[in-house]
């Protein structure tokens, strides 16, 4: 028996590390998808789109005015939670925008600032620029700079220089935006956008929500974002 | 002697456990949020968390099971394991160096998840050193 007893300990640690490798990896993916997801459009017949589960949220309110893009009756009302170094939001971005030219006024979104301060060494910084610039009225010239180059700058060791490129190139009034960033409307703004996130139950970025309903993250490649938003436009009467 | 062995035998199972978990993380993609806790998205997602197609915390995985197994059979008077084990814990301990180094200075986000790691091998590293000179002693 005490021949085999260690190889019987070590098949028994091998099964166990195995097994619960194949149980994790087959329930974690488990997303609510929809058995009968209505076939109407195509494009819901490429993947399976999990059902909008997610309860109604209203959370205190977020810095005023919103940082929004689109109309203020447009059906579709989507808020997002951002930090311009998380890489998913970077890839999150150019998915957005491509929903915006798709949909066009149906469409209404809401950019947070959530930046991830001890993850992420740059993303206050970041989340500072675009608000300072959003005080000279150019937010998402600036937003859309800083979100195209995050690979060129969140590996640096000094942003701000580069955040100055930006300001300078989107054409607004560098000295002030350097007196801004540091100032206490940028700083209330980012603290009440998080307040907003926090009160919301966000705990990470991005962070969607449609219509007060948060959007599950596995939810928002482009193609299955696009089927979300029919659906919630078809469940809008729009 | 044996005691030692127990507590190497012990780490390998935590920094298994550990390895297992980077591995499912990787391989479902569910890190590829952004969280306040962790930056482990990022160190996954690089280019270093791959090696020859295998997720490099796989490879962690199956040294754990190795070095958990070189410790139970050393425990049970198979000797061989022993200095075997050895070999294989100096080597995995230089690997953490590395990845760490990477982590610092190339990555530049820091995954806790592969810090315990390295923090199980460097204890393995003085089990394994603490056996050899008590070995010699005898």
């Amino acid at each position: 028996m005490k021949r085999i007893l260690p190889f019987i300990i070590i098949l028994v640690v091998l099964g166990a590390a195995l097994g619960s490798a194949w149980y994790l990896t087959r329930t974690i993916p488990a997303s609510p998808t929809v058995p009968n997801q209505p076939a109407q459009s195509p494009a819901s017949q490429g993947s399976p789109v999990a059902q909008q589960q997610t309860p109604v949220v209203q959370g205190v309110p977020g810095a005023e005015p919103a940082h929004v893009l689109g109309p203020a009756d447009a059906p579709v009302k989507i808020e997002e939670f951002g930090d311009f170094e998380c890489p998913p939001c970077g890839i999150f971005h150019p998915i957005l925008n491509q929903m915006k030219a798709e949909f066009g006024d149906k469409l209404q979104i809401t950019f947070r600032e959530f930046p991830l301060v001890p993850t992420h060494q740059h993303a206050l910084a970041a989340a500072s620029a675009a608000e300072a610039a959003g005080l000279q009225g150019k937010f998402w010239e600036m937003h859309d700079l800083i979100y195209d180059h995050q690979n060129d700058w969140k590996k640096e060791f000094d942003v701000r220089p580069i955040f100055e490129g930006y300001a300078k190139q989107i054409g607004i009034d560098v000295e002030r935006y350097k007196r801004d960033m540091n100032g206490e409307l940028v700083a209330q703004r980012i603290f009440a956008d998080g307040k907003r996130g926090h009160s919301l139950g966000v705990k990470g970025t991005p962070t969607v929500f449609m219509n007060g309903r948060e959007v599950p993250f596995e939810n928002l490649p482009a193609d299955k974002l696009r089927v979300v938003i029919q659906n919630e436009l078809r469940s809008s009467g729009k | 002697m044996k005691k030692l062995y127990t507590v190497a035998a012990l780490l390998s199972l935590v920094g298994l456990a550990d390895a297992l978990y980077l591995t499912i993380e990787h391989v479902t993609g569910q890190s590829v949020r952004c969280t306040i806790i962790s930056g482990c998205s990022a160190v996954l997602s690089s280019p270093y968390a791959v090696v020859a197609g295998i997720p490099l915390a796989a490879i962690g995985a199956a040294a754990y099971f190795t070095v958990f197994s070189l410790a139970i059979l050393t425990l049970f008077g198979y000797h061989w394991a022993g200095l075997l084990m050895r070999g294989m814990v100096i080597t995995m301990f230089a690997i953490s160096v590395w990845l760490i180094y990477l982590q610092a200075f190339v990555i530049r986000e820091f995954c806790q998840y592969c810090l315990l790691s390295a923090t199980i091998t460097l204890a393995l590293l003085v089990v394994v050193t603490l056996n050899h000179r008590l070995h010699r002693g005898n």
